[in-house]
This record gives structure tokens, C-alpha cells and sequence, in this order.
């Protein structure tokens, strides 16, 4: 009967004692869920300085939307194609002509035709360069006598060549471009 | 201290220690992915070349109305202020005369536009 008695007495203390680490991994994962919300939901990281590669979709539109249509006011290509670049789009002239196609579902034709101007530029610009990586460079002897930083005079008069008869040797002329 | 009340403390630490974890690991560990960022939080020299950009756009179009809405893309802060910092960037970076001339032409219509307004 005491024996009994004793184990009535005991029997509730030891769930309570296996209860013990369980309580506390309660509070600890539910604390993590807490701090996790509010660090990803609540108040979130909030970045700055970044590029233009991780502007959202929409935004990346409107970014490469203003690149064509600068480009089709200054017709600078150069500075387009750098601009186009660091969006960093995998096919720059899939994706303006993407672009292009969606503005003239939406009618937007404007904008279509000022992506389609720079999408058709682009492309003529990635094959000059492509043709630019795969000519074979040019032997030492030949580049020493190529000129270098001399940049033509602009005149109004197209060149043409003058041809001098040399009264020393009647069989030589000297060829002159003026 | 009953057993119950230092129950109740660690139960209330161990929240306290998850929520610590939980927040370094959403802030420093693995915070929210870096894509879908907003134009305005572009860096300095990104947000000049769009005010470079929607500058070549007013020379050619000569329409101030079109730049403000253009320049809403950097955001809610005053256009006017916006052309300035690119500008006072350009400065200081050596752009090129020419991109200058259109900042420069570009802030000083909007200047124009909002004492129109006011």
C-alpha cells in the first residue's frame, strides 16, 4: 500500500523532468521564427549602391526603354552598348527585341520602334566586333610603319589624289594625296 | 524562486537567444536575395548616367514635362535636387564638356519649370 502510494506521488514529477530541454528548444525555435519574420518580412535588409543588373524586371524595362531612346536622339552607339552592358542581360539584342515586341503589343509604338532601331544597331555592332576579335593580328614589321594617334584634318574638300611629273626622270612620278 | 517561475525565465532566455539568432541569421547570414532592387537605391555614378540619359533626351526633345516624369524613375526625391547631385558628380568625375552643357541645361529648365509653379 505505501509502495503504491509512493509511486502515485511520483509518477507526475518525472514527465516534468523529460519536459525540461524540450521547453527550452520551444523558446529557442520559436524565437527564430520571430527573428527570422522580422529580418526577412518586417524590416528587411535595405541595399544600397547597387548596380543596375539587380534592378527588377520592370525597372530593367524602363532603364533599357531610356537607352533606346537616347540612343535614337544621339545616335551614339558606343555609349549605348556600354549602357546595354551593364544591365547584363544574357543576349542584349534578344531582349531589346523582346522588349520591342511587347511595347507594340501594348501599343507603344514609339518606344517599339526606338528598341528595334537599337536591338538592329546592337546587332550590327556585336558582328563588327565579333569580325574585330577575329582578324589575325598584324605582323611587327607592318605595325611599326602603321601611323598612330594621327587623326585626318576634316576639310570640306574630298581627297584626291595629284599626280607630278618629275622633270629628273621623265619615267618617274611621285603620287601625292591632297 | 519557485520551479515554475525559473521555468518561465529560461523559457523567456531561450526565446530571447533564437530571436538574437534569428535576426543575425535574416540580417548578416542570409539576408532577402539581392534582386529586385528600386532605382533609387542605384549607386551614384548609375543614377548620373540616367540623369545623362534623360538630359541627351530634353536636348533633343526640348520637353521639360517628359524629363520629370523620366526622372520619377530615380525616385521621390525632388527632380531638381536629383539633376544636381548627378551634376555636382559629373564635375567631379571630369565628364566631358558636351555631357555637362546637357546636365547643366537640363537643371537649369527644371529650376525654370518649378518657379513657374510656385
Amino acid at each position: 500500500m505505501l509502495d503504491e502510494t509512493q509511486v502515485l506521488r511520483t509518477s507526475p514529477e518525472e514527465p516534468a523532468g523529460n519536459r525540461g530541454g524540450w521547453y527550452l528548444l520551444t523558446g529557442l525555435v520559436l524565437g527564430l521564427i520571430l527573428g527570422l519574420v522580422y529580418a526577412w518580412v518586417i524590416d528587411p535588409v535595405v541595399y544600397e549602391n547597387t548596380l543596375p543588373s539587380t534592378l527588377d524586371e520592370g525597372d530593367k524595362d524602363t532603364y533599357r526603354c531610356m537607352i533606346a531612346e537616347a540612343y535614337a536622339a544621339t545616335g551614339n552607339l558606343e555609349r549605348a552598348a556600354l549602357r546595354l552592358d551593364i544591365l547584363d542581360d544574357e543576349d542584349p539584342y534578344y531582349a531589346l527585341g523582346a522588349q520591342a515586341q511587347r511595347a507594340l503589343a501594348e501599343g507603344r509604338s514609339e518606344e517599339a520602334r526606338a528598341l528595334a532601331l537599337l536591338a538592329s544597331a546592337i546587332k550590327s555592332y556585336q558582328a563588327d566586333s565579333e569580325d574585330l576579335l577575329s582578324t589575325p593580328p598584324l605582323p611587327t614589321a607592318t605595325q611599326n610603319i602603321l601611323p598612330t594617334y594621327t587623326m585626318p584634318i576634316a576639310t570640306s574638300t574630298p581627297q584626291r589624289s595629284f599626280i607630278i611629273f618629275d622633270p629628273m626622270n621623265n619615267d618617274r612620278h611621285l603620287s601625292l594625296a591632297g | 524562486m519557485g520551479r515554475r517561475n525559473r521555468r518561465l525565465i529560461f523559457f523567456v532566455l531561450a526565446i530571447l537567444v533564437g530571436l538574437a539568432a534569428g535576426l543575425f541569421s535574416g540580417w548578416e547570414l542570409n539576408p532577402v536575395p539581392f534582386k529586385g532592387t528600386s532605382p533609387d537605391s542605384l549607386r551614384v555614378d548609375y543614377k548620373g548616367d540616367i540623369v545623362l540619359m534623360i538630359a541627351e533626351l530634353y536636348e533633343a526633345e526640348g520637353d521639360s514635362g517628359e524629363a520629370l516624369t523620366r526622372l520619377a524613375f530615380l525616385g521621390d526625391e525632388d527632380p531638381a535636387s536629383i539633376v544636381e547631385e548627378a551634376v555636382v558628380f559629373a564635375e567631379e568625375h571630369n565628364y566631358t564638356a558636351e555631357d555637362l552643357v546637357l546636365m547643366r541645361a537640363l537643371l537649369t529648365a527644371l529650376d525654370a519649370s518649378s518657379e513657374v509653379l510656385y
